[in-house]
């Protein structure tokens, strides 16, 4: 039988969460006060997330993946084991996520500090694709 | 005079590195610091320009 896991990652910003998800394909629903999740076979987890991507959304998904802050503040992903095993939701997956958060976070201090945007790229790696941004000193 | 560039790389895993071309000195740290408040650089490293200005600035200071 298959249940929630909790996977850590170092996410704070809601915002960020959501526009990296969105730029991934997906319609994450944002229940601001949290909400329960429920899985496959009626397992749930045991803390509200408050960021979820509907199981219909996640390709061969036996269940929603949930975002919930734990005592810190911090985001946690909240995953079902098989799709983390077999489904391939499992940290590559969390790591893209948080590529993903990462550069909207980037561009977004670059704006507020009034550093000029001059381009993105991707690159291959050994370690795999890296997103890079470049910016210039107004 | 050359234009002081800032790349962020990002990799799989939301690590960051920032790498600058242009600056000197201290203007490196204010960059990395802009950067890093936002907690979006994760590991940043100076380049020689950095220690030749810091290593200049010190022998013009006047000696007491």
């Amino acid at each position: 039988m298959s249940q929630y896991e909790e996977l850590t990652t170092t996410m704070t910003d809601q915002q960020y969460l959501v526009e990296a998800l969105t730029e991934m394909g997906y319609k994450p629903e944002v229940q601001t006060e949290g909400t329960a999740l429920r899985g496959y076979g009626g397992v749930s987890w045991n803390r509200p997330v408050q960021v979820t991507i509907p199981r219909e959304q996640l390709r061969g998904a036996l269940a929603a993946v949930g975002f919930g802050r734990d005592d810190a503040g911090v985001f946690q992903a909240v995953i079902d084991d098989l799709d983390r095993k077999c489904g391939g939701f499992d940290e590559s997956w969390l790591g893209r996520v948080a590529q993903a958060y990462k550069e909207r976070q980037t561009m977004a201090v670059a704006k507020t500090k009034g550093y000029v945007f001059r381009g993105r790229e991707i690159v291959q790696t050994p370690q795999g694709p890296k997103v890079q941004l470049r910016f210039a000193v107004r | 005079m050359q234009e002081k560039l800032i790349t962020v790389e990002i990799d799989e895993n939301g690590n960051s590195s920032i790498d600058l071309e242009g600056f000197q000195g201290q203007g490196c740290g204010d960059v990395a610091k802009d950067f890093r408040g936002g907690d979006s650089v994760t590991q940043s490293s100076r380049k020689r320009e950095f220690y030749t200005r810091t290593v200049a600035e010190k022998q013009s200071q006047p000696q007491t």
